[in-house]
């Protein structure tokens, strides 16, 4: 008997047991820790900055970081150049293939460039979707202004595709989850004139610290000034009116200005430059991603600047490009880092940078001191491996810069040398004489010496830059804007791009075709509806 | 110590239940075989008197006795046993099969069964069969002694684990690691020590792991901790201890200073910074480790205990490398209510330290290419430090770093196993698991951190716990009537896991005293450049499933398995899995036709099919959520604020991975099972295969979206050979062969979502400087390809020539990504294990071989280090041998130059023991000693440290064959050991 009510009172307490479990015994609900569920998180104008900011992000991660956008502009250009350092850094080769005009549809710097941009235009698609249809909800002033920052960055975002791979697919809603079609180069120049002709009235003219590095109706006009300006390149039919009319705009408004100081523009604090009129900011602490000091400068240069990081030791300046600036051009100091470095705290000298250097790629590599580095996003004591510097995206030296060119291209050399003798006074501060050009001055060659270079240093094949038509304008280009992320731009506007040898580099035996990236491999192969870019 | 007090409770009402006394009682008993069967016509005899009875068919008996008396048990085919009686009314005696009649009992899913009725594959090892000697886990234990199981340990690291590939590669973004139960409970195969196991049963095909539906892909490993067998009041202790040491298995052979001076009179353009250092020998040492390992064994026919204590103290071939470990086992089990009540308590706990300085795969590195010229220390007694790239002192970094980890684990499980009537169990198994890890990293002022880098010391502290519940409930019902067998097994499963980590960094320190006990103290907090993180994650896994069992004449068997299964990491749609398995045999020696042939003892052939399925690594795929990112951050309205972007491409319609698996198989036993065996031969088709689809951008955000798209292959064979090749009273050898192929086929890899057919992934990377992908896996391929420019010599500046994709020579400088090509594969296209035991009198002798063949391994070794174009870095003394008679002249580039043929044959481990005479020293009942070595010769081709070394899992499971530039070495182990019992 007792043994059966033992029996029983394990039985029931097996049962309820059992009970127990099968009551949750099918419940598979997650819980989630550490993401927040789209179900329970309902935006308001409160969290609208947090949802704009991935719209930007892109750009900072792509500008001044690994294989970036720099890296995609300059190191496929004729001033700055990636050699084999005595560490290795071939890296599969990737930077001959840069220099050489040899990249395919897998190099991963044009493909990251698609990325950041397409990145950006999901992200833009994704919120005018959510603002449309009311998951985000917002007073109806502040929806619309949301609405024309997120068009104006996407046009801005297109417009890097339009320059670099052309032939892509409008992407406008993202509803759409079906494979994009690809458009024409001119449908995606057509496209993004119309977006910004539509948003432009409504974009806010403020220029604060709320609108710094956020697209507003100044930076959109210096971004048509900057399309009309490559419109012959883009569609075949040049746009030099279209460049006066919008570079006289922002000029009339004078809300901007040159600096004083040249490298004001670059320095880690150049939040306060005026002449900036859209930059990527970055911030060591919250804006991380410029790491173009660690990629250019000698692990040495790291007592130079107390840093909190080694550098890696890469890039540098092309010889030939170091050649033709005028020695008493003070850009030539704030570009490049050159010649004996100093120990932050002893004063001993650690490493001294020569402009030599003798091949892209040398047995053991080129010295680790050869070639001059990039400086001109100044670095400051105490660096770690994020910059603190913004990179000017469109800077008022440019809107002049661009006026002058289309100026120089209808004929009013004059006006042109006005502009440019301008923006090179502060160049010239001891030799105020130097700073001015005449009309004359720009309508001759340019003074580069294009050729093959020798490991000696020599030149051979050379075939200069007498024959560059406003070849001295493309100079001033160089001179101005060298290490900006466009000089390859320039250099297509010129011709040049396709048709001139520099260091390592000949023209491409399809050198027409190589002033388009290639479509990325990835791409195509995911969606069939993609055809490659011609000559790929 | 709360387990401790719990058992010791426990054995304190025992020892008050036993204190009674009484006069003549009637016994009622059942006697049963491991299986739970009854045993009908077991004798069963009082020790010294005339009394004697047997069983019936269903097992039971009755016998009056006087206590105290010994009951005397025997059956036909069974190890016999004594009982201590006192007092009790009933009892349930097991026996245990006699090894000569081959009834092995076989561990499957959710219990067990008698080898001879077994229609899968199933490998089963038992611990007289275990690797000797220094045994790393489990896992190892069982290296190369079951066909198809390659089990190979990576590196020399003695906090490393081996790793285990069944049956080829069968996904890609799932888990390639076998289930491993403990007694039942999900474990890993470290989790208890090697000493404390009594068997591991591996269950291979689909048809058999079908039960455990969504996690057996990988196979599944059945550990068996040793058990009191005893039912008598007897109590036995065990001591196993043995000690050894270390030297690497093979010394790469780097350039020392005078090779530097030479070169340099030479013209190299090399430093010679005055000194003679041999870095090698620097970071080395000479590793002494030990382990201890007691167990202990008591109680009656009803109450009976193990507990086992083992601890660990090895040492690591690189300087400050080691870990220290404690694990320990109680186990009580107690019979109630005549047998019809069962319970078992076992806590298991695991504490493991290390604190290993700075060692780690960088500082290998440092030493391979450290100026041999070099000094140690500078002028001022510092570290000499130099400035070129990613170059710092090895014995600094050792020296002035610390990076200290305990990892802590208890396991605590319960089962009470309740029989209302004889053929019925109902179990019930609940098990908690509780983890936590707990690791402090900090540097010194000495530190390059701090020399270098300005950091001021850094200090981080990180921890992660995790709780896995578990309830298994289990009705098992087995009922025999004339020639026919059944066994029903229904059962439900629910697992709960939850995860919580959390890491803090700071750096810029007043002082390095406080190394990592003092975190605020650094300013790097307040200037924003300390960081922290912390996440928490959960899944569940329910499952319903059931057996049958038949079997007729043990001549015809039958199982059929299902289960049913839902994990919350998918879809809601996708939630439920059913995974079948039905698999049948026929023991053609049983057949009456075959009486005749008395030669073959055992001749079964099996088929069966099963399908399996695997869940994603991670949960959370199937959600739709979001996250605030700094990295997708924008300085907006004056201020920086972080990106509210999605978490990932969302797929609500995630869903299982399932794997199909046919394998048809032999065992059979020739000679009265002298000689014994199986073959199997298997193929896996993997379908639904979870993987991180490249998806177009746009429309989508991200470039990757978890999806069910492909499909893999896999096919082998497998032979197993147990021979008892001499059996004579004084010499006795046992040896076994395994054998097993695998060929694997990506077979597409596509989503109809998409319309889009990838035709290939990419896997594996060479790391800086090189910076390319190694492998590629094309659909239609092997996986395992490697995916490399063809070298074909070097040109007369000693640069590479490679083969381009029309076939033509170029040169290096020429090739673009287009012209590399597949060479070569990482994956082995067969394994061979032999394993002999020999025992003359008391000298027992173990040897094994194992070794792989068909397969090449890139040796990284070579590609980083047998290129002198770098002055900056030491080399290999080869790095100048000539190549078709010229100097390399090459910056360092991925060419097939350094992917070698990799076939190999080891000499794994020889042991020779010594047993001494039973009781020839009083108290001791067993005395043995032992030496072994471990890992003692590679017959090879190869020229890297060791080829079987490389790893296949993780980021490299799609790029097997990869002998790292910076891993670990491989060592060679010599033992002395001593098993006592008393």
């Amino acid at each position: 008997m007792k043994m059966k009510t033992k029996i029983v009172a394990y039985g029931s307490l097996l049962a309820v047991t059992l009970g127990a479990g099968i009551s949750s015994c099918t419940n598979l609900d997650e819980e989630v820790y550490s993401e927040v569920l789209a179900s329970s998180f309902k935006p308001t104008e409160r969290d609208l900055p947090y949802i704009l900011a991935p719209i930007y992000a892109p750009f900072r991660g792509s500008m001044l970081g690994w294989h970036g956008y720099f890296d995609l502009q300059e190191e496929s250009a004729d001033a700055v150049v990636t050699p084999v350092r005595p560490n290795g850094w071939d890296d599969g080769g990737t930077y001959r293939r840069m220099h050489q005009h040899n990249w395919t549809s897998e190099q991963s710097q044009p493909n990251n460039a698609w990325g950041m941009a397409f990145s950006s235009i999901s992200r833009c698609n994704m919120t005018i979707m959510q603002i449309e249809d009311g998951t985000l909800t917002l007073p109806e002033d502040v929806a619309a202004a949301a609405l024309v920052e997120l068009r104006a960055v996407r046009a801005l975002a297109y417009y890097f595709l339009l320059d670099n791979h052309g032939n892509v697919p409008i992407v406008t809603d993202y509803r759409d989850d079906s494979l994009p079609e690809q458009n024409t180069r001119q449908e995606v120049y057509d496209f993004i004139l119309s977006e910004l002709a539509t948003v432009l009235p409504d974009l806010t003219e403020e220029v604060s610290p709320n609108t710094y590095g956020r697209m507003t109706k100044w930076a959109a006009r210096a971004l048509l000034a900057k399309i009309y300006l490559n419109a012959e390149v883009y569609t075949g039919t040049p746009q030099w009116d279209k460049v006066i009319e919008e570079a006289d705009i922002i000029i009339g408004s004078e809300l901007f200005a040159l600096d004083a100081n040249y490298s004001d523009v670059f320095t880690y604090t150049n939040q306060n430059s005026g002449e900036i009129i859209f930059a990527v900011p970055y911030d060591e602490i919250y804006g991380q991603g410029a790491s173009l000091h660690m990629k250019t400068l000698d692990p040495l240069s790291r007592l130079v600047y107390g840093m909190s990081a080694g550098p890696w030791g890469g890039n540098c300046a092309v010889p030939q490009f170091i050649d033709t600036y005028d020695p008493d051009d003070t850009r030539l100091q704030d570009t490049w880092i050159q010649g004996p470095q100093y120990h932050a705290s002893t004063g001993e000298e650690v490493i001294n940078y020569v402009k030599e250097v003798s091949e892209i790629a040398r047995d053991g590599g080129v010295p680790s001191n050869a070639g001059f580095r990039v400086g001109k996003y100044k670095i400051k004591q105490g660096a770690t491996n994020n910059l603190d510097n913004d990179f000017p995206l469109f800077r008022y030296g440019d809107v002049l810069m661009m006026k002058a060119e289309a100026l120089l291209r209808k004929g009013d050399a004059n006006g042109a040398a006005a502009l440019v003798t301008e923006v090179r006074q502060r160049a010239f501060k001891d030799n105020p004489e130097k700073a001015a050009v005449t009309g004359a001055d720009l309508l001759k060659g340019s003074t580069y010496q294009y050729g093959w270079q020798n490991p000696d240093g020599t030149v051979d094949e050379v075939n200069g830059g007498a024959d560059i038509k406003f070849g001295r304008f493309l100079d001033e280009l160089g001179w101005e804007f060298a290490a900006e992320a466009r000089r390859r731009q320039d250099l297509i506007r010129f011709g040049v791009f396709q048709t001139k040898s520099w260091f390592n580099h000949r023209p491409h035996a399809q050198a027409q075709t190589r002033t388009l990236f290639p479509i990325p491999f990835a791409e195509l192969s995911k969606n069939p509806k993609l055809e490659p870019n011609p000559g790929y | 110590m709360k387990k401790l007090s719990i058992y010791l409770f426990l054995l304190g009402m025992l020892g008050a239940h036993l204190g009674f006394a009484q006069q003549s009682t009637t016994l009622r008993g059942k006697v049963l075989d491991e299986t739970g069967v009854p045993i009908a016509g077991a004798s069963l005899s009082l020790q010294g008197t005339q009394t004697a009875t047997a069983t019936d068919e269903s097992g039971n008996f009755t016998i009056q006795y006087t206590s105290p008396a010994v009951l005397v048990v025997t059956a036909l085919g069974f190890v016999g046993e004594d009982v201590n009686l006192s007092n009790q009314t009933t009892l349930t005696i097991r026996l245990l099969a006699n090894e000569e009649t081959l009834e092995e009992v076989v561990v499957v899913g959710y219990g067990t069964q008698r080898r001879g009725e077994v229609t899968s594959a199933i490998s089963s090892v038992k611990a007289e069969d275990f690797t000797k000697g220094t045994v790393r886990d489990a896992a190892q234990l069982i290296q190369g002694k079951v066909a198809g199981m390659r089990i190979t340990t990576p590196s020399g690291d003695p906090t490393g684990s081996t790793q285990i590939n069944l049956r080829g590669l069968n996904s890609i973004n799932g888990s390639q690691n076998p289930l491993v139960l403990i007694d039942g409970v999900p474990g890993d195969i470290a989790t208890v020590a090697p000493e404390d196991i009594e068997s591991v049963d591996v269950l291979k095909d689909g048809s058999a792991a079908a039960i455990y539906g969504t996690r057996a892909t990988g196979g599944v490993l059945l550990i068996t901790t040793r058990k009191n067998r005893s039912s008598e009041s007897k109590t036995s202790i065990e001591y196993n201890g043995y000690a050894n040491v270390q030297t690497i298995q093979r010394r790469p052979d780097m350039m020392d200073a005078s090779d530097f001076r030479r070169l340099i009179s030479e013209g190299y353009e090399y430093t010679d910074y005055g000194g003679n250092t041999n870095w090698l020998d620097q970071v080395l040492q000479t590793p002494v480790s030990h382990n201890h390992n007691l167990t202990f064994f008591g109680g009656n026919s009803r109450t009976n205990f193990t507990g086992s204590l083992n601890y660990r103290n090895w040492e690591g071939i690189m300087l400050t490398t080691g870990q220290e470990r404690l694990n320990v086992r109680a186990a009580l089990n107690h019979d109630m209510f005549d047998g019809k009540l069962r319970t078992n308590i076992q806590v298991i706990n695991q504490t493991s330290k290390s604190n290993q300085g700075g060692t780690g795969g960088y500082i290998w590195r440092q030493a391979m290419i450290r100026n041999p010229t070099d000094n140690i220390y500078n002028e001022d007694g510092g570290w000499q430090e130099r400035n070129d790239y990613a170059y710092d002192n090895p014995l600094g970094l050792i020296h002035e770093s610390i990076n200290d980890r305990i990892f802590r684990e208890s396991r605590f499980s319960g089962s009470v196993d309740y029989r209302p009537i004889g053929d019925l169990s109902l179990k019930m198994l609940i098990s908690r698991v509780i983890n936590n890890d707990l690791t402090g990293n900090s540097t010194t002022f000495d530190h390059v951190n701090t020399t270098k880098n300005n950091l001021n010391g850094t200090a981080s502290r990180s921890t992660g716990a995790n709780t896995e519940d578990l309830l298994e409930l289990t009705a098992n019902y087995n009922k025999s009537f004339g020639d026919h067998r059944f066994t029903l097994l229904g059962g439900y499963s629910y697992q709960y896991n939850v995860g919580e980590s959390f890491e803090v960094y700071n750096f810029d320190f007043p002082t390095d005293e406080y190394t990592y006990n003092r975190l605020e103290s650094g300013t790097a907090l307040q200037r924003g450049l300390a960081t922290m993180e912390s996440e928490k994650d959960m899944w569940k896994l329910a499952g319903f499933f059931g057996r049958v069992n038949y079997s007729w004449k043990d001549r015809y068997m039958l199982t059929a398995s299902i289960r049913r299964e839902g994990s919350s990491a998918f879809g809601a749609n996708y939630q439920w899995g059913t995974f079948p398995g039905v698999s049948a045999a026929w023991n053609v020696a049983n057949e009456e036709f075959m009486q005749p042939v008395a030669f073959v003892s055992e001749f079964k052939l099996r088929g069966g099919f099963g399908v399996t399925g695997t869940i994603a690594n991670n949960p959370y795929q199937s959600q739709t959520s979001y996250n605030f990112n700094t990295s997708q951050g924008a300085y907006i309205n004056g201020k920086w604020v972080p990106g509210f972007v999605p978490a990932r491409n969302f797929n609500p319609d995630l869903r299982w991975e399932k794997k199909e698996e046919w394998n048809v198989g032999l065992d059979f036993g020739f000679m009265k099972n002298r000689v014994t065996g199986s073959l199997d031969y298997y193929v896996r088709n993997v379908k639904d295969l979870l993987y991180n689809f490249p998806v177009p951008t746009p429309p989508y955000l991200f470039g990757n979206m978890m999806l069910n798209a492909g499909e893999m292959q896999n096919s082998g064979f497998e032979v197993l050979v147990n021979v008892r090749a001499v059996e004579t009273k004084t010499v006795k050898w046992n040896t076994n062969v395994t054998f097993s192929t695998n060929k694997n086929k990506l077979v597409n890899l596509s989503n109809e979502q998409f319309n889009v057919t990838r035709e290939f992934f990419d896997a594996g990377h060479t790391g800086e400087p090189i910076q390319i992908s190694t492998h590629r896996v094309a659909v239609g391929g092997p996986i395992g390809q490697y995916f490399v420019y063809k070298s074909v010599g070097l040109d007369e500046n000693g640069g590479w020539l490679v083969e381009s994709r029309e076939g033509e020579v170029i040169s290096m400088e020429d090739a673009t990504p287009e012209d590399r090509q597949y060479y070569g594969n990482g994956i082995p296209k067969f394994n061979v294990g032999w394993n002999n035991t020999v025992n003359i009198q008391n000298f027992d002798v173990s040897v094994n071989f194992r070794g792989a063949f068909g397969h090449q391994v890139l040796n990284m070794q070579s590609l980083y280090y047998d290129n002198p174009v770098n002055r900056s870095y030491n080399v290999l003394k080869t790095a100048f041998d000539p190549i078709d008679g010229k100097e390399l002249r090459n910056s360092l580039v991925y060419v097939s130059h350094y992917i070698e043929d990799a076939d190999y044959l080891k000499i794994d481990n020889v042991t020779l023991g010594y047993t001494f005479k039973p009781n020839s020293i009083k108290g001791i009942s067993n005395l043995r000693i032992y030496f072994s070595g471990l890992n003692l010769h590679t017959f090879t081709g190869y020229r890297g440290i060791d080829p079987e070394a490389v790893s296949y899992s993780g980021d490299f499971t799609f790029a097997p064959g990869m002998d790292h530039r910076d891993k670990y070495p491989s060592t060679r182990t010599y033992t002395l050991g001593l098993n006592v019992t008393f």
